[in-house]
């Protein structure tokens, strides 16, 4: 290990430049350099050499009893130190775990402060937080144990987030913690916990949501958004996964394509298809043939493009919602029907016999009796894709004269 | 917040500051010991933290100070009490050790008494089966006791300072579970009735039954050598016992009857109290003061627990003083003024300890083991112990873990403080022979094989085979001393099948001796340590925050610190755990009752503040960081207190006891005090004493315990079994082994009970197996048995816990009906959780292969006709489904019936025939091809659903029925359900359930 050529006058050179650098930066409020101090995982040389002067000069804390204006720091720098020192060992878990310990300590000298000086240090710590835990898991998970940091570093961000959420100038950081909490949230599948932190963002009068920094609020909206895909929730969804778009950095194309992707089923579901140029440029090809299927209404394309898909849907959640354009593919197909029988003959163009109706699934090798077929009609109509009635008698669907196939643009379908 | 708390620390308790300041010369060593610790620790204790460390050197306050956010008015309150208490006595600490646990008796009581009872029966059943004779009536008597809890509080509490009770504490532990399950609402009154009548020989008549077998032996061979008088009274105690179990009143009569019955009382029901018990014997023993306390006390109010513990110490100690007893118990009960004086007592029999201590050898073996063989180890191994004990602590309790963080310095805080407090206690007393004794005890430890049988010596083989180091060794050499000595008392010795026999719990040893380690430190430096009622630390099982306000702030914080200690006393040596446990587990019943009002509550802070005695200390320290700090505060005031010919009175107790423990263990050829304990002790059934180890390591950390050594082989031979939700450990008496497991498995399926009897069969199968730790293809049968018959019930609550059970055990690769359950799983998650991302959980967990299998596609075709609607589907799918997902798919139907009429409504015009809704909506059970009798049937019922959801019904020319769908748009309806129950779950109401489903 390089750490073994270092002497110890130099490692204890560089621990003592490196607390000096802490205590200059808390007391000239310089947030810059702390950031640098805490992003472990950045592996900047500057932390990398300090880790190996800390592997070499076992007891550092013996450097920090020196002098007050370290000691004082203690709780944050000696778990900061250790944190450091294992993360230099690829000792993740020990490391997170110290690394918790430094940012806690740091949160409670955060929360005396009176100004929000130091907020940028705390977004870096909070985002330490996440990433170390991430990769403490996966070492955990690699050595056959419960993943649990992860969870540990979601409560202890909770734990930020308390001191942030408050009045004042601190607030401001309270979305950036929340869009780690969220990310947390999602990886964990614990979306359940987004709750109590959106509602105290969204409720709070005294804070404008606009006032936060753009890039938080585009995360924000953007994980927002997909709760309410989960909900199918489709109008919300599409606002606030379309604010997320509107003001996400046109030069993020990773960024956008992540809002795209749940976007665009949104959208489809309520009538608003892409253009194919918009999925290619994008990568979003998953898509095509789903709207492909919508403009056809071609049901077979649309399970087909569902099944093939299917574990990349499942995945992102979009499954259930891409599932539900089925209707809309049918109320396509009775269109489709429609115009050829208004070609024919004018008059009775809409009336139209669920004979008919069956056939045509049939030809698109889908196999579903009149009873299955009368159902769908009626959800048709019932769901209002269709305007008019069915006969059951007559095994008609008699369709209103007057825009006998709505328009979907914009409006939830739900009932 | 921690600032504040230190703040309002200071502020209010400048009493205890003081105290602490006028202690600190005698606490130099623990300043010096703490202070590496403390640094390590500053992290976390950052801000109250590093202020506390420089005045005590004791680190645990700033754990404290997070916890205790919420209390600190209440607080206050008690700081002025404990001031007061302080300033006229110095070791009022032992009494305000005492009302903690009485505050928390009183949360306890309030909330979890059902819980308890439930819990606590059960634990008794497996209880009376144990070889005790005695027993069967304390069952009774802890009915009875049960009762006291609320109105009694403050009599348990005295309970738990009584002398004696330290030692039955030891078997307490398991007594004390016993006992509380007696506790029954029922009991309850009759309890109280009595108590108020002031009568302590009902009260103690009850629970001296349970005690008999334990603490009467105990004690007469305990105390036999210590002191001629107290075997003497002893003698009559265990006498009176019997007399008494039947006889309530005739306890009274007697004067040392009388007394001895006080100290059961107070042993049986407040484990915890015990080891404060000790102490107050020792106030006893300059009688005047005592007695000069009492009036006052009684004078004051008249509270009858504290009375109760000092009348027990008097009698024990002083014969003059029983006359007292009756009014100081009394008196002490509903104030908490009373109790500062009785503090007073208890901390004047500060000496007293020592005589417990020597009695009690066998269990603080395992505390001087420790500090002769690590002595050095000492504050290096500080910081690992806390460090474990946190991680513990932290998956056991969810509230914890929002403390996480804190725990490592909370825990070392505990661990020396409490083992300041409480081991060192005994320590100081018996220091000046320890040494001696280790090294004795360590040759006591090497049994004489030749009068062992051989599985015994095979048992002991690989016990010690387990040890990785000496310390190992010596620990679970007097673990198992204690063991064989016990069983040598029962009898059971030569019949005990050995081979078979549980191995006891290293990793607790372990965790022990690391705490002994840190404790033995504070112990030399404190004399305070040396009265250490043991406080109780609430088993984790237990119900922990609910407890009063003022109770809570220290709890929460010190739930880890209580397991901590807790576990330390737990894992101890057996010996030492019992006494410890035993301590603790009265504690918990004391605090029920004592906790009735806010007169306590000061008395209480007191308790914490300068209660702490060593014990207490130690023990206590468990509630709550801030506790801990303030006990190390008060201790130190204790110690200063403790004026030298305070200190050498108690010497010479102490060494009176030890003379005496020694001639009669030479005597017995039983030098050990762990033997020696356990002839004492020794009634106790094995069973108990395994699942004491268990319960000990219940409150473990559960990862450092060793499941192998502690799981439970049954040896019931029932096929029928009720099922009780255990609240404590197993008894291997009343587990079925997997043969007759298998057995009552096909007995249930072949029964023709009814569901309620089967469900209950198959819960107490799985707690058997459970218990047992049978993970194999018949626990999967069972759960799937389970499964399949809520299933067919439509108790989705019981088959949820099923499903997640067999999910786990597919998971482990065992083989069942997978497929079968994966497709339930599905219809559950789709028809009844109406949660988009379960589904979608749940559809992505499915392997590919299970796509394959009929049933799991079944349930995908029907999430698919769920989702777009398709009723149609839906009920064609219901008629051809596998297994029982007919079933599931029934419990969803009449909601898609409802949204397919609804559906049809909006849609059709202007009629539906009535036999076509009915053959759409599965009504028909025949397709309508078939004959028309049973079309028509379905019509019927058809007719009669539509009906009651309002639909509007025509019949036309031909006089077939119309479902006129343009006037039942607006007349549709879901009618309430019949069965609503104003708590949500129908089936919680039993008889709603009975008829439903059972008649």
């Amino acid at each position: 290990m390089a750490s073994a050529y270092i002497s110890m006058g130099e490692a204890h050179r560089r621990i003592t430049d490196f607390l000096n650098r802490f205590s200059d930066a808390v007391s000239s409020q310089d947030a810059k350099s702390l950031c640098l101090i805490f992003s472990i995982s950045s592996n900047s040389s500057f932390l990398l050499s300090l880790s190996d002067a800390l592997i070499t000069f076992q007891d550092a804390s013996r450097v920090m009893r020196q002098a007050d204006r370290y000691s004082q720091y203690a709780d944050i720098l000696l778990p900061l130190f250790r944190a450091l020192q294992s993360y230099r060992l690829k000792n993740l878990v020990e490391s997170y775990q110290a690394f918790e310990k430094a940012a806690n300590a740091f949160t409670q000298e955060f929360r005396n402060w009176e100004s929000a000086w130091a907020l940028e240090a705390l977004y870096v710590i909070a985002y330490e937080t996440r990433i170390l835990a991430e990769r403490a898991d996966r070492e955990l998970a690699s050595n056959g144990k419960t993943p649990e940091k992860l969870k540990g570093a979601g409560s202890f961000l909770m734990k930020v987030f308390g001191v942030l959420a408050g009045k004042g100038s601190k607030r401001v950081g309270a979305l950036y913690v929340t869009c780690q909490l969220f990310k947390i949230y999602f990886k964990l599948g614990t979306v359940h916990l987004c709750k109590s932190v959106t509602r105290s963002i969204e409720t709070a009068r005294i804070f404008d949501f606009e006032e936060f920094p753009l890039r938080d609020k585009v995360t924000y909206m953007y994980y927002t958004g997909r709760l309410e895909v989960y909900n199918e929730n489709f109008s919300a969804a599409d606002h606030k996964l379309s604010y997320a778009l509107s003001h996400c950095n046109p030069q993020k194309e990773r960024n956008i394509r992540m809002i795209l992707k749940y976007l665009i089923p949104v959208k489809l579901s309520i009538g608003i298809l892409p253009k194919t140029s918009l999925l290619e440029k994008y990568n979003l090809t998953e898509y095509n043939n789903i709207v492909l299927a919508l403009r056809r209404g071609d049901l077979r394309l649309l399970r087909c493009a569902l099944q093939e898909h299917e574990d990349q849907f499942l995945r992102s959640g979009v499954y259930l919602v891409l599932e539900k354009l089925e209707l809309q593919v049918y109320q396509r197909l009775l269109k489709k029907i429609y115009i050829i029988q208004k070609q024919k003959d004018q008059n009775k163009a809409h009336q139209i016999k669920l004979d008919l109706i069956v056939r045509a699934l049939k030809w698109l090798e889908i196999d579903m009796d009149v009873d299955e077929v009368e159902c769908i009609m009626s959800i048709l109509i019932y769901k209002n894709f269709v305007k008019g009635y069915f006969a059951h008698k007559s095994k008609v669907v008699v369709l209103s004269k007057q825009d006998p196939f709505p328009r979907l643009t914009g409006k939830a379908v739900n009932s | 917040m921690m600032n504040q708390g230190s703040a309002t620390m200071t502020t209010l308790d400048p009493s205890s500051q003081e105290n602490h300041q006028a202690v600190d010369p005698n606490q130099h060593h623990m300043s010096s010991y703490y202070a590496p610790p403390n640094s390590t620790v500053a992290p976390w204790s950052a801000h109250g933290a590093d202020s506390y460390a420089r005045e005590n050197g004791v680190v645990s306050h700033s754990g404290y100070d997070h916890d205790q956010q919420a209390v600190p008015p209440s607080r206050n309150v008690q700081d002025g009490l404990n001031v007061a208490t302080s300033a006229t006595t110095p070791s009022s600490g032992a009494t305000n050790v005492q009302q903690d646990y009485s505050s928390y008796g009183t949360y306890q009581s309030t909330d979890p008494y059902g819980y308890n009872n439930t819990g606590y029966a059960a634990y008794y059943n497996g209880y009376q089966q144990q070889p005790n004779q005695s027993y069967p009536q304390p069952s009774g008597a802890y009915q009875n006791t049960g009762a006291p809890y609320q109105p009694l509080s403050s009599l348990q509490n005295t309970g738990s300072y009584a002398g004696p009770a330290s030692y039955s504490s030891t078997y307490y532990n398991p007594g004390d579970y016993q006992t509380s399950g007696g506790y029954t609402s029922g009991a309850y009154n009759t309890q109280t009735n009595a108590w108020h009548e002031g009568q302590y020989a009902t009260y103690t008549s009850h629970q001296y039954p349970s005690y008999n077998s334990d603490s009467n032996a105990a004690y007469s061979s305990t105390t036999a050598p210590a002191a001629s008088q107290y075997q003497q009274q002893y003698k009559q105690w265990a006498d009176y016992y019997n007399h008494t179990q039947n006889d309530v009143p005739c306890a009274p009569g007697t004067e040392n009857i009388s007394v001895s019955n006080v100290s059961s009382l107070s042993c049986p029901v407040p484990a915890g109290y015990s080891a404060s018990g000790v102490q107050a014997p020792a106030s006893h023993a300059p009688p005047g003061k005592p007695e000069s306390g009492l009036p006052a006390l009684s004078a004051v109010q008249s509270p009858a627990v504290g009375g109760n513990v000092h009348d027990s110490y008097w009698k024990h100690w002083a014969p003059s003083f029983q006359n007292q007893q009756p009014d100081p118990v009394q008196s002490y009960g509903q104030k908490p003024l009373d109790i500062t004086p009785s503090h007073e007592n208890l901390q004047q029999s500060s000496s007293c300890p020592q005589g417990p201590s020597t009695q009690y050898q066998a269990s603080y073996q395992m505390p001087y083991n420790y500090q002769s063989s690590l002595p050095t180890v000492q504050q290096t191994v500080t910081p690992a112990d806390t460090g474990s004990a946190s991680k513990l602590q932290i998956p056991t309790n969810p509230r914890i873990t929002s403390t996480m963080t804190m725990g490592l310095p909370k825990l070392d805080m505990q661990s020396s403080t409490t083992n300041a407090v409480a081991r060192p206690a005994y320590v100081s007393v018996s220091l000046p022979k320890t040494n001696e004794k280790v090294s004795s005890n360590a040759a006591d430890n090497a049994l004489k094989p030749d009068t062992f049988p051989k599985s015994l010596c095979g048992y002991v083989e690989r016990a010690l085979a387990r040890c990785k180091d000496d310390t190992q060794m010596v620990a679970s050499q007097a673990v198992m001393k204690e063991i064989i000595t016990k069983a040598t008392a029962d009898g059971s010795l030569h019949t005990r099948d050995w081979d078979t026999e549980p191995l006891f719990p290293m990793s607790s040893v372990d965790a022990d001796k690391k705490e002994r380690v840190i404790f033995s430190a504070p112990v030399s430096s404190s004399p305070k340590s040396k009265r250490s009622p043991s406080r109780r630390y609430k088993s984790r099982w237990e119900p922990l925050v609910e407890e009063k306000p003022t109770v809570q702030p220290a709890s929460v914080t010190p739930d880890a610190s209580k397991y901590g200690s807790w576990n330390r006393q737990f894992s101890g040596g057996k010996s030492d755990n019992k006494v410890n446990n035993s301590s603790h587990v009265k504690f918990s019943l004391p605090q029920r009752k004592t906790p009735k009002t806010d007169v306590f509550r000061p008395a209480k802070r007191q308790c914490v503040g300068d209660g702490m005695d060593a014990t207490d200390n130690g023990e206590a320290s468990s509630d709550s960081d801030k506790e801990r700090s303030q006990s190390a505060y008060k201790s130190a005031a204790g110690a200063a207190a403790d004026t030298p010919e305070e200190r050498r009175r108690r010497e010479n107790r102490s060494k009176r006891f030890e003379r005496g423990h020694g001639s009669r263990i030479a005597a017995n050829d039983n030098r050990s005090r762990n033997g020696g304990a356990g002839n004492v002790y020794a009634r106790r059934a094995t069973a108990l004493v395994l699942s004491k180890n268990i319960e000990e390591n219940g409150n473990c950390a559960v990862e450092d315990i060793d499941w192998d050594a502690l799981t439970v082989k049954g040896t019931c031979q029932e096929i029928e079994k009720r099922y009780l939700r255990l609240t404590s450990a197993p008894d291997p008496a009343t587990v079925r082994p997997e043969e007759v497991l298998e057995k009552a498995l096909n007995m249930v399926q072949t029964s023709p009970k009814n569901y309620l009897y089967k469900c209950d069969q198959l819960k107490s199968i799985r707690q058997d197996l459970t218990v047992q730790r049978i993970r194999n293809e018949l626990t999967v049968k069972v759960y799937e048995t389970h499964g399949r018959l809520a299933i067919e019930v439509g108790d989705l609550s019981e088959y949820n816990q099923c499903q997640s059970q067999l999910k786990t055990l597919y998971a482990e690769g065992i083989k069942g009906c997978d497929m079968e359950f994966a497709a339930y799983n599905l219809l559950c998650v789709l028809l009844h959780s109406s949660n988009n991302r379960d589904l979608l959980l749940a559809l992505s967990r499915l392997p590919a292969e299970a796509r394959q299998n009929d049933a799991v596609k079944h349930a995908l075709s029907v999430r698919a006709a769920v989702s777009t609607g398709n009723y149609v589907a839906y009920f064609r799918l219901y008629k051809t489904a596998p297994n029982l997902n007919t079933c599931l798919m029934d419990l969803y139907a009449d909601k898609m019936r409802y949204a397919a009429v609804r559906c049809m409504s909006r849609s059709n015009r202007p009629t539906v025939p009535v036999t076509y809704i009915a053959q759409v909506l599965g009504f028909t059970s025949v397709v309508s091809t078939t004959e028309e009798s049973e079309d028509t049937d379905g019509a019927e019922d058809c007719v009669e659903w539509l009906k009651a959801h309002g639909a509007c019904l025509t019949s036309d020319s031909s006089g077939e029925m119309q479902f006129d769908a343009k006037a039942s748009v607006s007349t549709l309806y879901m009618p309430e359900p019949e069965d609503a129950v104003s708590h949500g779950d129908a089936s919680l109401a039993v008889n709603d359930f009975l008829t439903r489903n059972l008649m």
